[in-house]
């Protein structure tokens, strides 16, 4: 699923609610919570948090979010081998998961990039961009 | 005598199941007992959402603590009093499960339970999976025999500092042996979270203590939210533990607990008390 064309506008729309999501979540001031902070170097979440923030957001927005499909979607059209080669990030990969991730600085990509730290890459941002994208995914779909 | 099932087990029987969507069971507090803690109930309801969700996914993950976004505390049970567990599963899919419940006893709510997640690991690391197969179809058929748990010792809290009213701080030593290793788990020994939880609980309480109140009337837990536990203590682990006031009126107050090892904030929860009276 792609997420060039989602609006600063759209991310902006929801950042208030996410951002309170989270704080709450982090048990962080909301001041912390910018777009893009990294949730694990500048909140301190650690994996049991990302469990509790993607529960939180589906509530929030009444959305499901594939858990565990993250870095799957980030791959896109590459397959696994081609992504990763013994937990390490192939060059395709990398370069894939800069334009998926396109609102993580380019310096915090670093290589060789370990597939398990991916997760260290997301931001704010990269949960805004989840739910947007999950909005529209249920906007599109037909009704039950 | 072999503990699993015993020391630290709370579903007698299972009287009703849709694997990962609903589950309800029963679960009798031994008579013998001196009390049965309120986090002891909770954990109840959680061991019978985690059948569900172990038989929705054929035994081969298990939920292992977790998070509670909030457990309400409704009125208090006794020894010798049957509980009546229910647990509604939002999802139970290989990584989590999310859920929320409650338990009765005698038509009465005694504590409700919303949006808990449990992380899942591999079955096999903490239990014979074949062994908690045969057990889930003993609870939903005949049932267990209730009465085996013996209770769990008091694990002391030794205060390291405080300033009256505002905050206090204990140091728990996790024993290296207890019954409840036995059956918490097999495998795998983890100390309760919920046992943590009650630790916190009364240290919160020792904190709340020193709180004067408009009516004469002592606090009383109502509810704690934000439970969140991130890490699994083993056998032995020093933990420090710090319970802090963060608002107050004349009917309630607000209380943060934190879990600490070293450095690393490895659970917490907020607490709410209240003068009004449970029943």
């Amino acid at each position: 699923m792609s997420n060039a064309n989602i609006t600063k506008e759209e991310i902006q729309a929801i950042f208030p609610k996410v951002a309170d999501t989270m704080a709450d979540a982090l048990a962080c001031d909301l001041e912390k919570v910018t777009l893009e902070a990294s949730l694990i170097n500048d909140l301190g979440a650690e994996s049991i948090d990302f469990l509790d923030i993607i529960f939180r957001l589906e509530r929030a927005f009444k959305v499901k979010i594939p858990r565990g499909k993250i870095v799957e979607e980030a791959r896109g059209e590459l397959s696994e081998a081609e992504f990763e080669k013994g937990g390490i990030v192939s060059d395709a990969g990398l370069a894939r998961l800069k334009i998926f991730l396109n609102e993580v600085p380019a310096d915090r990509f670093t290589s060789p990039l370990k597939a398990a730290e991916i997760p260290r890459l997301f931001t704010v941002e990269t949960f805004c961009k989840m739910v947007i994208r999950q909005q529209r995914a249920a906007a599109s779909a037909p009704p039950a | 005598m072999d503990d699993h099932f015993r020391a630290f087990t709370f579903v007698d029987r299972i009287t009703s199941v849709q694997p990962g969507v609903r589950i309800r069971g029963l679960y009798t507090i031994p008579p013998g007992l001196d009390d049965f803690p309120a986090s002891l109930v909770a954990e109840a309801v959680g061991q019978l959402a985690a059948w569900s969700a172990m038989a929705a996914l054929d035994f081969k993950v298990r939920p292992v603590a977790g998070l509670a976004g909030g457990v309400e505390f409704l009125s208090f049970v006794r020894p010798g009093q049957q509980l009546e567990l229910a647990a509604d599963l939002e999802s139970a899919e290989a990584d989590a499960v999310a859920y929320g419940g409650s338990a009765s006893a005698n038509g009465v709510p005694v504590i409700r339970l919303e949006h808990c997640v449990g992380p899942m690991m591999p079955l096999e690391d903490f239990d014979d999976p074949q062994v908690l197969r045969e057990r889930f179809a003993l609870l939903c058929t005949q049932g267990a025999t209730p009465g085996s748990f013996g209770g769990v010792p008091t694990v002391a809290l030794e205060r390291s500092g405080s300033v009256a009213g505002l905050w206090t701080r204990a140091t728990l030593q996790v024993p290296t042996t207890a019954r409840f290793f036995a059956d918490h788990f097999p495998r795998r020994p983890v100390f309760p979270g919920t046992l943590l939880m009650d630790a916190n609980l009364r240290l919160a309480a020792t904190l709340a203590a020193e709180l004067p109140t408009a009516n004469g009337l002592p606090w009383q837990l109502r509810a704690v939210s934000n439970v969140k536990l991130r890490a699994f203590t083993p056998p032995g682990e020093t933990l420090e533990l710090e319970a802090r006031l963060s608002e107050r009126d004349e009917k309630t107050a607000r209380l943060i607990v934190e879990i600490r090892k070293g450095p690393r904030v490895v659970g917490g929860a907020r607490v709410l008390l209240t003068t009004e009276a449970r029943t």
